[in-house]
């Protein structure tokens, strides 16, 4: 099998495609951080955090915060924890259920509706959020209104197939000897699940969580429908309207007024890549550590 | 350089006016005994006097929390109407229509005109009625028809239920469709930045929300500011306006009178536009 | 011990509300879309025009904007995460694997809105410097970037299926004499077709469903556009950009019939994935 001159070619030609597909993808994410970087990385500072009002105040929420970030972030930050503390424990449980009960013909069901959920747009969940709000009010509740809890909910709907499907895969991926453990024991099913093959798939199950926690940390479709708003301050009800990284970003790049205010859009964008970017890096460890235990 | 000084100038001046004379301050005193949140959405024209009338409010009574957001003159119909927020804001007067449907009354607080605006280094400084009707429909695309720069005109445009946008096409356009290819900018604030950003756009957006990176185009050799607006020389005029559904509450009302005060005027008037009262 | 044996109806339950999450979704799009049906809307809704204010709701526009920045992102996409899947996979030296591989992974984690902020200040004003023609908001710009965030979802399905087809087949290739490119072409690429079609797929339904990229970049004109450098709209940000705008009648029924269009659109790509075996959740 000596290869001829024309094949020499075809595996050049190979090999380079190759290379540069790599290398530009590599380049189009670093030209994209390196270019945050460079108009952002001046700007982080107390006052890109409190503008003008005392850092201590604007925690304590005494005194709005007029010209920083602080509401937007404490703003991501209550969403954050409201939609996973809604989406966490169910998502974690139907995984759960799905993995160790579902009969065959449920799981697939189940399956594809959970497949479906995460297919579907966030503008389209921020849709149902808001068009749900609206219906309330001509029925039920009167005064509901867009604001945290619902954006929460809608949020969290779009997380949920996430965690269904990492605890579900972290459960599938457990080796069988564990499996058979309990049982061996005198282990109920549940004693199982919650004394062996939790504890073992818990590294798992935790990067799916912090996978989620950064989706609903980014997303800025559903907010823009359910509540977000570009002057708020901090929430003082769950019914409130509130400010958030991304839906300032958004907001920020259109309609700064100054070159000080778009200084502040690039800080703010820095910001949010590095929360998103610090969520990723826990999880991915949390994932490496799960696969080096249990795969060798 | 110097129209900003000068601007400037009087801005510092009226604030420091507004500052020593302490009977206009009272009218912030009658928030002293109210809380609770107050949400306002809609006009984009509206939003700096909005958040300048905000940020003094909370500042003197932390207690009162003001949220403001922007969506355009049809939100503020829509989010009044379905009582999704206290104080809708439009760019025109409401129609006959939406008043009976949602029961909304309106507060008009300040006159504001609608001119067509370019990038400031673009050397052309007016048109004809007729070049900017043929440039919004399409039929002029070239800047050197009108005694531009050899280059493709870039229109921007708003959606068609932006007051601004609905302003300017009734008096300017006399209801000629902008061309489809237009690019689409969701607010005056957007509109400007837009602009100031593109060396050959043309767009059309509140007077008040002018400064110095664009430049409004002569009309017919009408200038257009807020000063020809309400002396009726210039045409694209409108009113803003606050809407409530129903009777305003009692925040609500706070925060119309506090804009409609001698105050507020103050406000209105840096923000670039000319109050009613 | 009740608790205990309260668990698997606790946990039944919360299985059966994720289930039931998505078909009350589909259900509250239908009732909001149904007065289209009973009014005869849909005559307004499919057709060419958006023009509200003259009676004109139609979305088609949108639809074509749609597909047009989806399949463009695609056929961008699509080879390049072949290639830097089979990078991964075969070419890459052992550390710089690692590397590249962990790019792709933290790829997924960047917000879509800092790739539309970055690209208006980045991307729009070479577009509108190099061609001349249009604003630099447009089809192409929305496509470059949209290309940038669906490349991970098929790099990282479509290389789990060559690790899986690596495994079995790299030694006896290696033993037959087969070069390491000429093994890219000649045996992974071949076999991995029907993990390259989820890949595509799943693409697709992630370029489809974006909505930021679009809305930032695109310049939302409702038109089809006559070139890759005209602005164009998409079903996704005429939600965001309507929704904020007006809620009378045939107006507003038209973005949930583009909100039913998305989500119909989901589970017809979800059925193609079924088809084509096995889950393939990024």
């Amino acid at each position: 099998m000596r290869p001829t001159a024309n094949r020499r070619t075809s595996d050049l030609a190979t090999t380079i495609f190759c290379w540069t597909a790599a290398v530009l993808t590599m380049l189009a994410v670093l030209a994209v951080m390196g270019f945050l970087l460079y108009r952002g990385a001046g700007t982080l500072g107390p006052n890109l955090f409190f503008g003008e009002t005392h850092w201590w105040e604007a925690v304590r929420g005494v005194r709005p915060v007029f010209d920083g970030l602080w509401s937007a972030l404490a703003g991501t930050a209550l969403l954050v924890l409201l939609s996973c503390l809604l989406a966490v424990p169910t998502g974690i449980a139907g995984g759960i259920y799905l993995s160790e009960y579902g009969s065959r013909r449920f799981r697939a069901v189940a399956g594809f509706a959970v497949d479906l959920m995460a297919g579907i747009p966030s503008i389209v969940m921020g849709l149902f959020g808001f068009s749900l709000i609206v219906v309330l009010r001509h029925t039920f509740v009167p005064r509901a209104k867009t604001g945290l809890l619902l954006a929460a909910v809608c949020i969290a709907l779009l997380v949920l197939p996430y965690l269904v499907r990492t605890t579900q895969n972290a459960l599938a991926g457990l080796p069988s000897h564990l499996r058979l453990l309990g049982p061996s024991l005198g282990f109920t099913p549940w004693q199982n699940i919650r004394h062996v093959l939790l504890p073992s798939a818990g590294r798992g199950i935790l990067s799916g969580v912090i996978l989620a926690m950064g989706r609903a940390a980014e997303d800025t479709a559903v907010i823009l429908l359910t509540g977000a708003v570009a002057q708020a301050f901090l929430p003082r009800s769950l019914y409130d309207k509130f400010e958030a990284l991304p839906f300032r970003i958004y907001y920020m790049a259109a309609e700064h007024r100054t070159a000080a205010e778009l200084d502040q859009a690039f800080g703010t964008a820095l910001v949010l890549l590095m929360l998103t970017g610090t969520l990723f890096g826990l999880a991915f460890a949390a994932q490496r550590t799960m696969e080096k235990r249990w795969k060798g | 350089m110097q129209k900003k000084l000068i601007r400037c100038g009087t801005v510092t001046l009226l604030m420091a006016i507004l500052l020593t004379i302490p009977a206009w301050a009272g009218s912030l005193k009658s928030f002293a005994d109210l809380q609770g949140t107050l949400d306002i959405a809609g006009g984009t024209a509206h939003i700096p006097v909005m958040n300048e009338a905000a940020k003094r409010i909370m500042t003197a009574n932390p207690k009162i929390r003001i949220t403001v957001t922007g969506g355009g003159t049809g939100i503020g119909v829509q989010k009044a109407g379905e009582g999704l927020v206290d104080i809708g804001n439009t760019g025109r007067a409401l129609s006959a229509e939406e008043v009976a449907r949602f029961g909304l009354r309106s507060f008009a607080f300040a006159v504001d005109g609608v001119a067509p605006v370019v990038h400031s280094d673009n050397p052309v400084a007016g048109l004809s009625v007729q070049q900017v009707r043929d440039i919004f429909a399409g039929r002029i695309t070239h800047w050197q028809a009108v005694g531009g720069p050899d280059a493709a005109i870039h229109v921007y445009g708003r959606e068609e239920a932006s007051g601004t946008h609905e302003v300017f096409w009734k008096k300017l356009l006399n209801k000629e469709t902008v061309v489809g290819s237009a690019n689409i900018i969701q607010s005056n604030g957007a509109m400007k930045v837009a602009v100031s950003r593109d060396i050959y756009a043309i767009g059309y957006m509140s007077i008040g929300h002018i400064d110095d990176s664009v430049k409004p185009l002569a009309v017919d050799g009408v200038l257009p500011s807020q000063a020809t607006a309400i002396d009726g020389t210039y045409p694209a005029v409108r009113q803003l306006y606050m809407n409530t559904k129903g009777d305003p509450k009692p925040l609500a009302r706070a925060f119309i009178d506090y804009i409609l005060s001698a105050e507020g005027a103050g406000i209105i008037r840096a923000a670039g536009y000319i109050p009613l009262q | 011990m009740d608790g205990a044996k309260l668990m698997p109806h606790l946990l039944r339950a919360a299985a059966l509300a994720c289930t039931a999450a998505a078909g009350g979704i589909l259900l509250v799009l239908i009732y909001l879309v149904l007065p289209l049906f009973t009014s005869g809307g849909w005559g307004s809704v499919i057709a060419w025009q958006w023009l509200p204010f003259q009676g004109r709701f139609g979305i088609l526009p949108m639809v074509v904007g749609t597909l047009l920045i989806a399949l463009g992102a695609l056929a961008v996409a699509t080879p390049l995460a072949v290639g830097v899947a089979c990078f991964v996979q075969v070419l890459a030296p052992g550390r710089i694997k690692g590397i590249c591989l962990a790019l792709v992974h933290y790829m997924t984690s960047i917000p879509t809105v800092i790739y539309g902020f970055v690209s208006i200040f980045l991307l729009v004003p070479l577009i509108r410097q190099w061609f001349d023609r249009g604003t630099g908001f447009s089809l192409a710009t929305a496509t470059i970037v949209l290309s940038l965030l669906i490349l991970p979802t098929i790099v990282l399905v479509l290389q789990a299926t060559l690790r899986e087809l690596d495994r079995s087949a790299r030694v006896t290739c290696a033993a037959l004499g087969f070069s390491r490119p000429a093994y890219i072409r000649h045996v992974l690429l071949p076999l991995c077709r029907r993990g390259l079609l989820a890949a595509v797929v799943l693409g697709f339904g992630r370029a489809v469903g974006d909505t930021l990229i679009s809305l930032m970049l695109a310049g939302n004109a409702p038109m089809v556009p006559a070139s890759p450098l005209d602005a164009t709209r998409t079903l996704t940000a005429h939600i965001a950009l309507v929704v904020a705008t007006d809620s009378q009648s045939t107006f507003y029924h038209s973005v949930f019939a583009a909100g039913l269009i998305l989500f119909l659109v989901m589970v017809l790509i979800q059925l193609i994935l079924r088809r084509l075996g096995g889950t393939f959740t990024p």
